[in-house]
């Protein structure tokens, strides 16, 4: 993995709407039991091109949603969403997403895993397969074009699911909770190559997570959003570089406060304390 | 760490710690309790033929030509049926299954035929299309025909629902969509399903040349009972045993060629 600093991309200034998401006034709700269920509720929101957000809440709170509703694999919502002007009603190459779980095609190596995302593009057979091969370098995989899914492990399979999100070279990626099934070393590791793909790609994304300490370190706002129904609660701004230091103070101060946000205590007090009644002594 | 790669799947060690010679004990046995049965003279030798004089008819048979020409025309009903089967089950099988209408039409009727052992049609089948060639090939067909259509139906269904969501991110097209992703997705249970078939299929043709054919394995058992010959009866309980025992171990080898990636 590398360390080299790469230049924070200068979105302002680069070519003008390449990937900028809205969510205005957006509605969602689920029938369950012949019951209109609210799942999400009046979100706004407006991603920057290049810009990397994170989006933390309980379970609940519509985030996964949220993505599907971006991806286009769910087109029955209130309000609007669009891409770069255009409302999303459907799937699109401009918007990839990368699952929790791999979702990689155990009967395909990794090549022929990252080069479907290229079926239904014009990209010319001869390019493919050097595209291909650039994808699985940017995600650290080179050497392991033949293996199958299950040669892999938890944190190489996603990184394959990455690169193949990123093949069509989408506007913008969407990342639901790529790492909640990683354990914590393989964790770290994959959030730093995450973060120097984007540096190096430079696509808008956004990231659902549960962990708070990941969508700080990544993110350049963190959006918290409040379960049933989902709305969009606080919306912090990290203003560090990237790449940063997980050791930064403000992110730990960050931390904390969106914490207490989250679990509805005022920081500092512990919010796991159980209180006895007191006993008479026999 | 994340990037450790994992070890390649080592050839399956199927072998380590077992004789070659295990699978032989059991047949063995059987001969020798078999041959000591007869040797005891419990039984009359006209009702327990001793399985030395079961080899020798073989032998004998296969010189001839006699069982070969047997064998061969089995054999042939068998694929020919077979073949019209697998195709009707798996077209029949991938449509109900992926259309409701279709599933909702005809699953009924196709689940309590399904119950039917394949035996009771022989009548009916004799009715209409005689004891000749069709008929055999036929009762093939028929008896292919169910557990593939099962099988293929509940592969299709089985397709995770998440596997389809990808091909509609990527914006997969459908004839991709089936080569690639739904066809790979299904072989290994329409495989298994074809197995099951194949011997099925079997077993239902020796009955059925044993009730009414003019050759055939079980013509040549059904001969030997009629004319009180038990040692050709008992070479074809053998001969029919063995084809049936190497065409699942055939069958069982596709499929794991067929579906190695699955090896974890």
């Amino acid at each position: 993995m590398s360390a080299e600093p790469f230049p924070r991309p200068n979105v302002e200034s680069s070519a003008p709407l390449r990937g900028e998401l809205t969510n205005s006034d957006l509605d969602k709700s689920f029938t369950i039991g012949g019951q209109a269920r609210p799942v999400l509720e009046n979100i706004n929101l407006t991603v920057r091109p290049g810009e990397f957000v994170s989006i933390v809440g309980a379970s609940g709170c519509g985030k996964s949603t949220l993505l599907r509703l971006i991806v286009g694999l769910d087109s029955e919502y209130g309000g609007e969403i669009r891409l770069d002007g255009e409302r999303i009603a459907t799937t699109s190459l401009d918007r990839g997403i990368v699952f929790q779980d791999h979702r990689l095609f155990p009967w395909m190596t990794l090549e022929q895993n990252v080069e479907l995302a290229l079926l239904n593009t014009d990209t010319p057979k001869a390019r493919r397969a050097a595209i291909v091969a650039e994808h699985i370098a940017l995600v650290g995989l080179s050497g392991f074009e033949k293996a199958y899914p299950h040669q892999l492990s938890g944190g190489m399979a996603q990184r394959a699911a990455i690169a193949r999100a990123l093949v069509t070279e989408p506007k913008v990626l969407l990342l639901d909770e790529p790492l909640g099934a990683l354990d914590a070393l393989t964790r770290v590791h994959v959030q730093n190559e995450l973060q120097r793909m984007w540096l190096a790609q430079r696509s808008t994304m956004v990231m659902v997570t549960h962990d708070v300490e990941e969508a700080l370190y990544l993110g350049d706002r963190v959006i918290v959003m409040s379960p049933h129904p989902g709305r969009v609660r606080r919306i912090v701004e990290v203003g560090l570089p990237h790449p940063r230091d997980r050791r930064s103070p403000l992110l730990h101060r960050l931390k904390d406060e969106i914490l207490a946000e989250l679990t509805g205590n005022p920081a500092g007090e512990p919010a796991n304390l159980v209180t006895f009644p007191a006993r008479e002594s026999r | 760490m994340a990037s450790r790669p994992l070890p390649l799947p080592a050839p399956a060690a199927a072998t380590a710690g077992r004789s070659p010679f295990a699978p032989l004990a059991a047949p063995l046995s059987l001969l020798a309790v078999w041959q000591l049965a007869c040797m005891s003279g419990l039984f009359p030798p006209q009702v327990l033929v001793p399985p030395s004089e079961v080899a020798r008819t073989l032998w004998l048979m296969a010189g001839s030509g006699e069982l070969e020409r047997h064998i061969g025309d089995s054999l042939y009903r068998l694929a020919f049926g077979f073949a019209i089967g697998a195709l009707a089950g798996l077209a029949f099988g991938a449509a109900i299954a992926l259309s409701r209408l279709a599933e909702a039409a005809f699953s009924p009727l196709f689940l309590t035929l399904w119950q039917v052992p394949v035996i009771a049609f022989i009548p009916t089948m004799v009715l209409f299309l005689g004891i000749n060639e069709p008929f055999k090939i036929a009762i093939v067909a028929v008896a292919a025909f169910f557990p593939i259509a099962l099988a293929t139906f509940d592969a299709v269904r089985g397709v995770p629902r998440a596997w389809f969501e990808v091909a509609r991110v990527y914006r997969t097209r459908l004839p991709d969509l089936v080569r690639r992703i739904l066809i790979p997705a299904t072989v290994p249970a329409v495989l298994t399903g074809l197995r099951i078939a194949l011997t099925r299929a079997w077993i239902v043709l020796v009955a059925a040349e044993l009730l009414a054919a003019d050759s055939g394995i079980g013509q040549m058992m059904e001969m030997g009972r009629q004319l009180f010959q038990l040692d050709v009866v008992l070479a074809g309980v053998v001969v029919s045993g063995l084809i049936g025992f190497l065409l699942d171990r055939g069958a069982r080898e596709i499929e794991r060629r067929a579906t190695k990636w699955r090896t974890a």
